[in-house]
């Protein structure tokens, strides 16, 4: 869990303190080295056909991938947590009722939704994380549900009945901290799939607008010219596979952990 | 000697822990040999690990029929359980494989010692030897349709299916009802005694083995304490944790000892009943507890005696408002107290409860002090607020703990100690009653009876009046006053303890005594 946690830390890092420390940002264009290759007139990886600084679009492009899976997983902790454990607590008919809205979201296509938020509203990276967000809750609700429902079984609950605490008080004080363990681990699930979704859309020209840029859009460009600048692809595909392969693994193991401190 | 199995000086270690230290016995053909002690003593280890059961490894010596266990590769082993040993395992609900047929089961067992296939016939005699009834409807069903006592028959069916010599049974009964142990118990000596076949048996409830072992190892730690005949050390033990052992453990036998006096009535049920509606898609409802009627006095212990699902701990928890009543009335000191929704805090600070497992019974994530303090919090109608530290301390004392527990979380805490955490918390807000719903069954023998003390001393110091439900027929006997019988969902006898041994009037009372006996 360590180790690949570092990574991820070391990646964010590099993507949000470097580029401000670079002679060249993601937009400024130098004319006089246009599609240059590696370590050319300070250009450490080069410049694309526009002249734009290769190392600062990399850089820049991870900081928007990761700030927008971060606040789409946020959103999807929020609504899903809430949901999940007003649904589980609460019970009988409410229960009913909110999870086959889940169930009625869950059958909807998610880049139908996605698409039309984008048509009804026009681009924007807001909208982007909006619509993940709207997407990944789901399951977190569920997951919540679960366990709020098992919980809620504990002797310690009925203790806490038996002491006089107001439902509220119990749900606060007694359900969500022990609850807090298992969201916090999907939610490092999340994010990974989160910057996989979000990679995906901006592939397709679905995401952030240029110039603003992300690991999509770069493997994108990257894909176009592989076969002359094979860095251009290999580098952001690289950061996103390291990303997603350190948060799954670092999401999986506290995930196990959790279990094994359970028994 | 070839025949028989002999251990010698056998250690067990996991890692680098040792859990079994240089133990030795011997088991000859036809012999019953229990294995008794606390949880943790390493019984289940010494019975399993010299047939590669375990994740222990053994060293030392451990002869069976000739041959030297210890140091067997694991295909020697699994031909030498295949063809000699037959195993009873605790859990009959998990023992058996959810999707294969009762018929399935037991032609396996019958061919893992390279025997044909057994006919149908001989199937129906396997389980008609373990008295099942029906037995020729019983081989096409699967484990799920069958009851715990039905399983746990199937299970012993199994495991003699090959003709072993030998039988390890690892706590048979434990998971069983009270009246159905005795049945299973008299079931496995009476196969053992007809077939001349030697059984290790391994249990920590002294009171039921002592009638069926020929021979007793009390272990304590991974050491044997004492060994000998089962009637000796059970009637006069030797070492002072056999004294101890016998003396936590409570017999029908045993004379009764004093209770306090008590007072006038505070607490009575009329008619009370429970419904909960019918699972999966049926209609209707279906009575938990029907027509209750019960009442304790001041200062008073009330047993609550029944099997599982006799509505015992329903009707607890209903009267402490902790579940749902369907109809019935139940009065505090002439007063009605509401259904459970309605309880005010004082009606709640009334009767406060201690449950079976103590650790589900305290939040995890809570220190001892904020445990001890809920009920303190929300239900705070004492003269005088208690000042925060001080009052902590002074519960754990009361109940036995040093003062430093509370700053501990649950997770640092045994079972018996959790425990008296939990009856800490139920003293916190001062309450009249306490709803013990088999406050003590989880814990061992020593610490249960530690418990059990507890609640005495407890009950003369502040007059409490306690409701105390179990399925220990010989416990209640020592710890109550009155005892009351439920069997499905009714209230079929209700009598003083001298009164209800010496003249039972119900069916299920007079059951009930003759399997605790």
């Amino acid at each position: 869990m360590k180790p690949a946690l570092i990574i991820v830390a070391l990646i964010a890092l590099a993507a949000l303190l470097v580029p401000p420390l670079l002679p060249y940002d993601h937009i400024a264009i130098d004319w006089d080295s246009v599609r240059v290759g590696l370590f050319t007139d300070g250009h450490l990886l080069g410049t694309d056909d526009l002249g734009r600084d290769r190392l600062a679009r990399l850089l820049v492009g991870t900081r928007v991938t990761v700030s927008v899976a971060l606040a789409a997983a946020l959103v999807a902790l929020v609504i899903g947590v809430t949901w999940g454990a007003i649904a589980g607590w609460v019970g009988g008919r409410t229960d009913e009722l909110m999870m086959r809205i889940v169930d009625g979201l869950y059958a909807l296509p998610f880049m139908f939704v996605v698409i039309l938020l984008m048509v009804v509203f026009g681009r924007s990276i807001l909208l982007v994380f909006l619509g993940i967000g709207f997407v990944e809750w789901l399951t977190m609700a569920r997951v919540v549900r679960g366990q709020v429902i098992a919980l809620k079984q504990r002797p310690f609950v009925l203790a806490a009945e038996a002491a006089g605490s107001p439902a509220r008080a119990t749900l606060l004080r007694h359900i969500l901290p022990n609850v807090a363990g298992v969201a916090v681990a999907y939610l490092m699930l999340t994010v990974p799939q989160v910057v996989m979704i979000e990679s995906f859309l901006s592939f397709l020209g679905l995401g952030v607008q240029e110039p603003l840029t992300s690991l999509g859009i770069l493997v994108n460009e990257g894909a176009e010219e592989m076969d002359m600048h094979p860095a251009a692809l290999l580098l952001p595909g690289g950061v996103l596979v390291a990303l997603i392969a350190c948060l799954t693994i670092a999401g999986e193991r506290f995930r196990d952990r959790l279990a094994d401190a359970a028994k | 000697m070839s025949d028989g199995y002999l251990l010698q000086n056998l250690s067990i270690r996991i890692g680098e822990r040792q859990i079994v230290d240089d133990i030795s016995f011997s088991l000859a053909p036809g012999e019953i040999v229990a294995l008794a002690g606390a949880s943790g003593a390493g019984k289940s280890m010494s019975a399993m690990t010299p047939f590669g059961l375990s994740a222990g490894k053994a060293s030392g010596s451990a002869m069976f029929d000739g041959t030297e266990l210890v140091g067997l590769s694991e295909s020697e082993l699994s031909k030498v359980r295949a063809e000699k040993v037959g195993f009873v395992f605790q859990q009959p609900l998990t023992a058996l494989t959810p999707h294969r047929t009762v018929r399935q089961h037991l032609s396996e067992a019958a061919m893992q010692a390279g025997g044909a296939s057994p006919d149908k016939a001989a199937m129906v005699a396997m389980l008609e030897a373990v008295g099942l009834t029906r037995p020729d409807e019983r081989l096409a069903q699967y484990p799920h349709r069958l009851s715990g006592g039905e399983r746990q028959r199937v299970l012993i069916a199994a495991a003699l299916a090959h003709g072993p010599r030998y039988l390890v049974a690892d706590e048979p009964v434990s998971a069983l009802d009270a009246a159905l142990r005795g049945e299973i118990m008299a079931l496995l000596v009476r196969l053992c005694r007809e077939r001349d076949m030697a059984m290790l048996l391994v249990s920590h409830d002294l009171a039921g083995i002592e009638h069926h072992a020929d021979r007793l190892l009390l272990l304590d730690q991974g050491r044997v304490i004492e060994s000998g005949s089962a009637r000796q050390i059970a009637t006069a033990p030797a070492t002072d944790y056999g004294k101890r052992l016998m003396a936590a453990t409570p017999r029908l036998s045993e004379p009764l000892a004093e209770l306090p006096v008590t007072g006038e009535i505070i607490l009575e049920t009329e008619k009370v009943t429970v419904t909960f509606p019918k699972p999966g898609w049926q209609r209707g409802r279906i009575g938990a507890v029907v027509d209750a009627d019960l009442s304790l006095a001041r200062g008073e212990t009330l047993a609550l005696v029944g099997g599982s699902g006799s509505g015992k701990s329903t009707l607890g928890r209903a009267i402490a408002g902790l579940g749902p009543m369907a109809s019935g009335t139940i009065r505090w000191q002439g007063d009605a107290l509401p259904q459970r929704e309605h309880r005010s805090t004082e009606h709640r600070r009334l009767i406060q409860p201690v449950f079976q497992d103590p650790v589900a019974s305290l939040d995890p994530r809570w220190s001892v002090t904020d445990i001890i303090l809920e009920p303190v919090k929300f239900l705070a109608t004492i003269a005088s607020p208690p000042e925060a530290n001080g009052y902590v301390e002074k519960l754990l004392q009361e109940v036995g703990l040093p003062p430093d527990f509370a700053i501990r979380k649950p997770a640092s805490l045994s079972g018996g100690q959790a425990q008296r955490v939990a009856i800490a918390r139920a003293l916190s807000a001062n309450p009249d009653m306490l709803l013990l719903d088999e406050a003590t069954s989880a814990l061992d023998p020593l610490v249960a009876d530690g418990v059990v003390e507890l609640f005495g001393r407890l009950q003369r110091e502040r007059g409490l009046s306690l409701l105390f439900i179990t399925h220990d027929l010989a416990l209640a006997r020592r710890a109550a006053h009155r005892i009351a019988v439920m069997e499905a969902g009714r209230i079929v006898e209700c009598a003083s303890r001298e009164e209800l041994f010496t003249s039972p009037r119900a069916e299920a009372t007079k059951r009930l005594i003759a399997a605790s006996g």
